[in-house]
């Protein structure tokens, strides 16, 4: 500690008192910044590192990647296939990342993936902001509506009704074009329909592998009409990354001359006219893996993959906590025993982090800190993230319990020459971490279950984990039972701890 | 040993002390008497540097304290080294009550004067056989009585090895049973020829212990004089009237 913290604080004790937590502290933000970011990068990064990283958003996404219903842990999806094949020729394994598919570009540009592959349309505004591969997939867009409903079978049917759709797909400008229709943006895939079915809305424009998958199995809903537009989905590449586009393009033409890339199709059952445009070539079907399955599989199957959600959520609940208690802790002896810039400082930090929610705080760590040249990876982003909002909220709890110790007891520890430092830490401090504690363990349960809000920046821990599952299953119910009891496996021992400090609290002396 | 020259204090805009003078010899027992509110406490507070003040030098044993506004850095080691001097007693005890006796008693010495633990815990049982509450070395102050607080309190104190003990009215958080343990802890302190500033409203103690009393009213020092001239011939108006309400009969 240097003369720095020497003038910011009155006494030189304070310092050290302050020292376990910085220290702390800077060994967390050292192993932060150490973590690897998963930069994506050029063809000799790839190949240096072993593996293409491919972005995708395995929620709610069959037929494009999705859980394997009979091992849900294991990715499978027509993109899977083609992503298995690319990375093969290029000598290297493929891995998937998984991140929000509307957030898929802005993580592709920030450097998180090698490539985004899922369904992403080739568009112009797109082009400004990434390269393209040559085409992989001809799409069209299906409109699905209800069997019962007699009145709708185009587009223009759909005047002055409901029509659902993905947010950011060009279905969505097809319907906001058509006017007069109300149009129902979604996240998932899987809503759509749900909400199709039950009569929220009137129709859903989809593409139509999604379609395929998720309107026409479903025995209420059927296709309005033939296929409308047509468009090509592309790979996308950042900018100045030629070489790997034109790697890629040329193994996608290999794959289209050998036929393989027809194979992948014809397995997900997504080989038809339009596909001619790509290649001449044309099979017959076989039988896609699909929801049916999935429906009927023992929910055990489901576990491992949770399980390693929940493993994930407490890693990160568990990490950002210690950070949030030594940070926090930092914070108020700063903010009641600093000096002016410096208590001001913390006042501003804990007011800022408790006065804005925490899923911006989460945005602006990963996606914004990029636009000034600070990368971090997603498991650093949510340390982080969780870690610097909850130290606001106990310091908060530590102020509250450092005014709740008598003033006498600093006056006598003072009287008997110790210093306003040595004080504190021998004296104050320990009485008032003991009755911080039981708030701080209520916290702890409650970052638990905040936790979950890092499925934003690309961290599949437990609720993401479900929600990917149901998504691709439906069954929304009992896998989300089996998800809310892990969370109370987690976070009840928690409350049991609290209770118990609460009651050795009580008996006073010790 | 104490010398304290022009001290003016006020408390949030009220004028406290407008120009205090007071003076204790080493080895002097100086009793502090007057009404509640009428300044002993701060007086006291003053001295080892627990309150601030606006005007004046507080000096003991030969360490000058000055106004304490914006105090510097070399101002607060001079408060610390003054303390260093004095031992205080309060009259809330303020024992740490997360610390076991021993641990009350040992902690100042190890970690502001360096002293071994082993040597401090002689020490500190030493003291505890003085006061008369050996057996109670590894309770806790949750555990003790009032009286027995106090007296940890004291040899607390004690084991810094003052010059000056300051006691700001020691008993009067006491039930009645348990004054007379504290104020023979005391007795024995004073027979010891240790120098003693006491505040307090027990008169019969002040009469008993006191080379010299002094009566506060109002931030001012309106009498100082012996126990026996104070009590039975007080010259002023004021101590007058602040003993009728005092003494019985």
């Amino acid at each position: 500690m240097g003369p720095l913290t020497a003038y910011f604080f009155r006494d030189r004790r304070i310092e050290r008192t302050l020292g376990f937590a910085s220290l702390f502290l800077a060994v967390v933000l050292l192993l932060a910044q150490a973590a690897p970011v998963a930069a994506g990068g050029s063809l000799d990064k790839i190949t240096e590192r072993g593996y293409l990283i491919w972005g995708s958003d395995a929620e709610g996404g069959a037929p494009y990647v999705f859980p394997d219903p009979r091992d849900p842990s294991h990715l499978i999806g027509f993109e899977v296939d083609l992503a298995d094949a690319i990375a093969k020729r290029l000598g290297v394994k493929a891995r998937q990342g998984q991140n929000a598919w509307d957030s898929l570009i802005p993580a592709l540009k920030r450097g998180d993936f090698d490539i985004v592959m899922n369904g992403i349309e080739i568009t112009p505004q797109r082009k400004e902001e990434v390269l393209f591969s040559l085409p992989y997939y001809v799409y069209t867009e299906q409109l699905v509506v209800r069997k019962d409903d007699n009145t709708i079978s185009a587009i223009g049917d759909l005047k002055g009704k409901k029509a659902g759709t993905l947010s950011g797909t060009v279905a969505q400008e097809i319907l906001t074009k058509g006017g007069g229709i109300d149009v129902r943006i979604y996240s998932g895939q899987v809503e759509p329909y749900e909400d199709l079915a039950i009569g929220r809305i009137d129709g859903v424009l989809l593409d139509l592998p999604i379609a395929a998958y998720y309107g026409k199995t479903n025995p209420k809903l059927r296709y309005a009409g033939g296929p409308i537009g047509e468009g090509y989905y592309g790979i996308a590449i950042r900018k100045g990354n030629d070489d790997l586009k034109a790697k890629i393009d040329g193994i996608l033409a290999e794959l289209l001359r050998s036929g393989e890339l027809k194979r992948i199709y014809q397995k997900w059952d997504l080989w038809g006219p339009p596909q001619e445009k790509l290649t001449r070539l044309y099979r017959e079907k076989t039988g896609f893996v699909g929801l049916e399955e999935s429906r009927k599989a023992p929910l055990s199957t489901f576990l491992p993959a949770l399980l390693k959600g929940a493993g994930i959520t407490i890693l990160i609940s568990s990490t950002s906590m210690a950070l949030a208690i030594s940070l926090g802790l930092l914070l108020t002896v700063c903010r009641l025993y600093g000096r002016p810039p410096l208590s001001t400082l913390s006042t501003a930090y804990i007011e800022v982090y408790r006065g804005t929610p925490l899923l911006i705080q989460l945005y602006i760590l990963y996606y914004g800190l990029p636009n000034i040249g600070i990368s971090l990876s997603p498991v650093t982003a949510a340390f982080l993230g969780l870690g610097m909002n909850y130290a606001a909220y106990e310091a908060e709890i530590y102020r509250a319990g450092i005014i709740a110790v008598p003033k006498g007891q600093m006056e006598a520890a003072l009287s008997l020459g110790m210093s306003q430092g040595l004080a504190l830490r021998r004296v104050v401090l320990p009485q008032a971490l003991r009755i911080a504690t039981p708030g701080v363990t209520n916290d702890f349960i409650a970052l638990f279950k905040d936790s979950s809000l890092v499925s934003v920046i690309a961290m599949v821990e437990l609720t993401k984990t479900y929600s990917i599952l149901a998504a691709s299953t439906l069954r929304f119910f009992e896998l989300g039972l089996i998800a809310a009891i892990l969370y109370f496996c987690m976070s009840y021992p928690l409350s049991i701890l609290a209770r118990r400090l609460e009651e050795r609290l009580k008996g006073g002396g010790r | 040993m104490i010398r304290v020259r022009g001290l003016r204090k006020s408390y949030g805009g009220q004028l406290l002390f407008r120009r205090l003078d007071l003076d204790i010899s080493k080895g002097e027992v100086v009793v502090l008497i007057g009404p509640s509110g009428s300044g002993k406490s701060s007086f006291l507070r003053c001295v080892n540097g627990l309150e601030s003040f606006e005007e004046g030098e507080v000096t003991v044993g030969g360490i000058a304290l000055h106004s304490i506004r914006g105090r510097s850095r070399a101002e607060g080691e001079a408060i610390r080294r003054v303390r260093l001097k004095v031992g205080m007693v309060f009259q809330q005890f303020n024992l740490f009550p997360h610390m076991s006796v021993i641990g009350n008693i040992v902690e100042a010495p190890v970690r502001v004067l360096g002293v071994d633990r082993e040597t401090a815990a002689i020490e500190a049982r030493k003291l505890l056989r003085r006061i008369n509450i050996e057996g109670k070395a590894d309770s806790y102050p949750g555990e003790l009585s009032g009286g027995e607080q106090q007296r940890v309190a004291i040899a607390r104190a004690l084991a810094m090895r003052p010059e000056a003990m300051l006691f700001d009215e020691p008993t009067s958080s006491l039930d009645p049973e348990m004054v007379g343990e504290v104020l023979s802890v005391i007795r024995d302190l004073v027979g010891e020829g240790m120098t003693t500033v006491i505040a307090t409203h027990e008169m019969g103690f002040a009469r008993e212990v006191a080379d010299r009393v002094v009566v506060f009213d109002k931030g001012e020092i309106v009498e100082t004089g012996p126990p026996e001239e104070i009590f039975s011939h007080p010259k002023t108006e004021r101590t007058r009237a602040f003993l009728s309400r005092v003494l019985p009969g």
